[in-house]
């Protein structure tokens, strides 16, 4: 079993974070950036399907400055390979994937596995869209992969707690929500000892297509509310809507 | 004089026992050299002559349980002398007239000496049977989850103190009888032999055959004993007499803030007995299972499953049963399958108070990083502490915090700090992650640097540029952020121009003053204790007011056990007029507050039952009629303040930091708001 983790930095939530100049995008200067959370988990169920049942796990990212600390970090916890991809800078979530599935398309693969969504554009759609490119099924919101034979367990997980079980033919993309553990801890000196002993596969980003037709036109600052004003008795209620004109 | 029969027995006793001890004293060497390397010793005369003073002296048994340590100088010093009791009683078996009673005064102060050593060492032994099989206690048990090797928790260390104590009191009891039988067959007493003469008179209604066989059978407990427990001596934990000594002399030399370095990076740290550096498995064998270590460890008295004396127990008992096997290059369990578990490993507060104490120089805690180590290589490691070391790896501090925020406790001062990574300074201040990030540290941060600011000192920081210098991530067993952490901050220091560096937080100190120098970082390095002291001694900072308070000064251990400094906090508390009472534990002795080696950042044992911060403001609020509990490190006042108030004690205790009391005495007009900083 190959799978391929593709993996996305975005930016560190505890930084302060900006609008630039344009108003349309975020200040990217001088923050930092970290692995999407999801994609952590994706990346650590795939290594628990390692663990457990023996697979080849390939780590892929879109070269940036932080890329190479984030492969080998991924190499360290366990990853067999690793890939960038450049020359391509892809603007939207269709452009990301078109990346990947690029890459993904030329390498051949059991499982493509990443996070459900990532905490910069919230757009959940980085799976559907490389399944879609990919022509192969696609699951999100995945809590649990389990491998028999050409097949895989998928446990997914709905709103309200109803878990469900599905039976996916190989290949297929999972949109990974949580993994079965918390993502294990790479130690840097680990970290760097494979910096010095294994190399990164680049491969070229391809055409990247013309993304989603969709534009940002306007960033800001959610805008401070009022402050909520907590009522102690119906009739205070009553009150309030009686001054809004409701009753 | 022996018979011939028995002249020729008692040589082959000897050349028998020492044929069969021979296997298990050549085992303990093999074994130890197959530990892992180690810094090479040096000046090993003085070394040994330095450790065979100490010993001499008792120095290292006296540094706790004075009471105990007395009985075991009695046993000590008896033994030491016994050396020439039994070459003598050697000489009298096979040399015609060899007879020390009725010489002269020589033979006599020498029958004297041995007459009053025999005597103590059985009072000696006598106490320790009654201690450990009579009055038993709490000292020698351990926590129910300390993980006890099948040897152990069957009753070793019982048996093998009853054994070890039946020796002793037949070995010695046998040679004083038979001085006893001698006198009763001479039939006159001996003012050399008070207490024999004593007992002879007991005995003087006995025939001359009766003594005389009553003298052969003495003779033979006396010096055929000590051969016949030759074989057994390499299991015992009596073998201490010999390998302490030698361990002692091959203490680390070190200052005690540095750790050893990794061997190798591939697979850093152990896993196995043999993974150890070869001093620590010498341990094992130097351990006189007294449990002093365990008594001090707040981690073992706050009911979790960590005991350093049960570590180095457990290695002693599984190499008792293993040595052959290891020596043939048989396979190894883990360390943790047997010595300690994984709970326990991540229980250390690397607090030092086991080394310290050690009466026979073990390091049970360098044990416990060596794990640590192996440990976090194979990503085995807390989830909680998962999480921070990653913070510590992206941001560069342990709150998990921007960077850019490092500096923020600045704003609401009244003046501004020089950035230090632009401008030169005279004294950087090297502020620490907790001094920076925690709000109730930043409130003291702010009172030091107004006491600098006023004192018109010429200071500065690296605000963003500082970054934790990883001196607990490398006691939690992380090597390598430890180092990166190093790399980006002696870079960072490099470019900046200073003097001197000045640090609030004492384990930060610790780093930059020991581990940074070997990294290639030359700097003067002060605590603020030192620091501000120097400052009021040359009258920079003036101190107007007395306080007149009595107040308590708790001991951060990386600055007094790791680093010696004790009294620079003290002299600065007597200048502002706070008498300082001290807590029972004080000093080498001061109990730590629980927080370090990466305490601070793990969810609690599950088997606590009380916080060691706890513990400590328990052992304050005890004082007669003190208000004030003083602090000298960041972490400590957050802890204590919280420990003040989960123990109970809120309106009794009051944590303050040490520049708290500068600045009061300071008597600083306040600055007035319309003078905050533009």
């Amino acid at each position: 079993m190959r799978i391929i983790v593709p993996l996305k930095l975005v930016p560190d939530l505890v930084e302060e974070l900006e609008v630039d100049d344009s108003g349309r995008a975020l200040d990217t200067e001088y923050v930092k950036f970290k692995l999407n959370e999801f994609d952590d988990h994706a990346l650590e169920e795939a290594l628990l399907l390692k663990d457990s049942a023996g697979a080849e796990v390939t780590a892929m990212a879109v070269v940036t400055e932080d890329a190479d600390k984030l492969l080998f970090t991924a190499l360290a916890k366990g990853a067999d390979s690793a890939i960038k991809l450049t020359g391509g800078e892809p603007k939207d979530s269709h452009q990301l994937a078109r990346m990947f599935a690029n890459a993904i398309a030329s390498q051949g693969f059991d499982l493509v596995m990443t996070g459900v969504q990532s905490v910069d554009d919230r757009d959940g759609q980085l799976g559907p869209i490389l399944a879609t490119y990919l022509g192969i099924p696609c699951i999100s919101v995945v809590t649990g992969v389990q491998i028999s034979g050409n097949s895989v367990t998928i446990n997914k997980e709905y709103s309200g707690g109803v878990m469900a079980e599905f039976e996916v033919d190989t290949p297929a993309v999972l949109g990974i929500q949580a993994a079965r553990q918390t993502p294990r801890y790479a130690p840097v000196s680990k970290i760097r000892q494979i910096q010095q002993t294994t190399s990164i596969e680049t491969v070229a980003a391809g055409d990247l297509g013309s993304g989603a037709g969709s534009e940002i036109s306007h960033m800001s600052r959610p805008e401070k509310g009022q402050g909520a004003k907590m009522l102690n008795s119906v009739d205070e209620l009553l009150e309030v809507l009686k001054q809004v004109g409701l009753v | 004089m022996l018979t011939p029969l028995e002249q020729i027995a008692f040589i082959v006793l000897v050349v028998v026992c020492l044929g069969l001890g021979y296997r298990g004293f050549s085992r303990i060497i093999q074994v130890v050299r197959s530990g892992g390397k180690t810094e090479p010793f040096d000046h090993l005369v003085r070394r040994f002559i330095n450790a065979l003073i100490d010993v001499g002296l008792q120095k290292p048994v006296f540094k706790a349980r004075p009471i105990v340590s007395i009985f075991h100088a009695f046993i000590f010093f008896g033994f030491s002398f016994y050396i020439l009791v039994n070459i003598s009683d050697l000489l009298a078996a096979y040399v015609a007239d060899w007879n020390t009673i009725g010489g002269g005064p020589v033979a006599g102060v020498f029958n004297l000496l041995a007459d009053i050593f025999s005597i103590l060492v059985l009072v000696g032994m006598i106490f320790f049977l009654i201690r450990r099989f009579v009055a038993k206690p709490d000292v020698l048990k351990y926590n129910p989850n300390v993980k006890l090797y099948p040897g152990v928790s069957a009753g070793g260390i019982r048996r093998d103190s009853l054994i070890v104590g039946t020796f002793i009191l037949l070995h010695v009891g046998s040679r004083w009888l038979g001085t006893v039988f001698h006198l009763a067959a001479s039939g006159h007493t001996d003012p050399w032999l008070p207490t024999a003469s004593l007992m002879a008179g007991v005995f003087s209604g006995l025939s001359h055959d009766a003594l005389s066989i009553g003298m052969h059978v003495s003779w033979w407990l006396a010096m055929g004993l000590i051969f016949l427990f030759i074989p057994y001596f390499p299991r015992s934990k009596h073998l201490h007499l010999m390998v302490a000594p030698i361990n002692l002399a091959l203490g680390r030399e070190t200052p005690r803030g540095v750790m050893g370095p990794v061997e190798d990076v591939t697979s850093p740290g152990a896993v196995t007995l043999s993974d150890l550096p070869w001093p620590q498995i010498l341990d094992a064998y130097a351990c006189i299972m007294c449990n002093r270590c365990q008594e001090v460890c707040p981690a073992h008295q706050s009911g979790t499953s960590l005991s350093p004396a049960a570590l180095e127990i457990n290695k002693r008992y599984f190499l008792n049963d293993n040595a052959k096997y290891l020596v043939k290059g048989g396979e190894q369990p883990s360390l943790l399958t047997y010595a300690i578990s994984e709970d326990a490993v991540w229980a250390c507060t690397t607090c030092y108070a086991c080394v310290k104490v050690c009466p026979v120089g073990n390091e049970p805690m360098m044990d416990i990083i060596e794990l640590r180590r192996q440990l976090v290589f194979d990503g085995r490691i807390p989830d909680e502490l998962a999480e921070v070391l990653r913070g510590l790896d992206e941001k560069g501090n342990s709150f998990g915090e921007s960077a850019r925020k490092r500096s923020r406790w600045t704003r609401d001062l009244y003046f501004e700090i020089k950035d230090a990574a632009q401008e030169p300074v005279q004294y950087l201040w090297y502020v620490g992650d907790f001094a920076s990030y925690n709000q109730d540290c930043q409130e003291t941060s702010r009172k030091v640097a107004r006491v600098l600011h006023a004192a018109g000192v010429d200071f500065g920081i690296l605000m963003k540029g500082e970054k934790s210098t990883g001196n607990d991530v490398r006691r939690i067993g992380e090597e390598g952020l430890f180092e990166a952490l190093a790399e980006d901050n002696l870079k960072t220091l490099a470019d900046g121009q200073f003097e001197e560096i000045f640090t609030t937080d004492s384990h930060t100190f610790n780093a930059l003053k020991n581990e940074y120098p070997r990294l290639g970082g030359d700097f003067t390095v002060k605590h603020y204790s030192t620091f501000i002291l120097q400052l009021v001694k040359s009258g920079q900072i003036q101190l107007k007011k007395k306080l007149n308070i009595r107040a308590t000064f708790h001991d951060p251990c990386y600055l007094g056990r790791y680093n010696g400094i004790y009294d620079d906090p003290r002299e600065i508390m007597e200048l502002c007029g706070v008498s300082i009472v001290e807590m029972p534990r004080n000093k080498e002795n001061s109990f730590c507050c629980g927080a370090g080696g990466g305490q601070i950042y793990m969810k609690e044992h599950p088997d606590l039952t009380q916080r060691p911060s706890e513990n400590r403001i328990e052992e304050a609020v005890a004082l007669d009629a003190v208000g004030y509990f003083t602090v000298a490190c960041p972490k400590d006042l957050t802890l204590y303040a919280d420990a003040v108030k989960t123990s109970g004690n809120k309106d009794k205790l009051v944590v303050r930091d040490i520049i708290d009391y500068v600045l009061e005495a300071m008597a600083l007009p306040e600055p007035a708001p319309a003078a905050a900083k533009a």
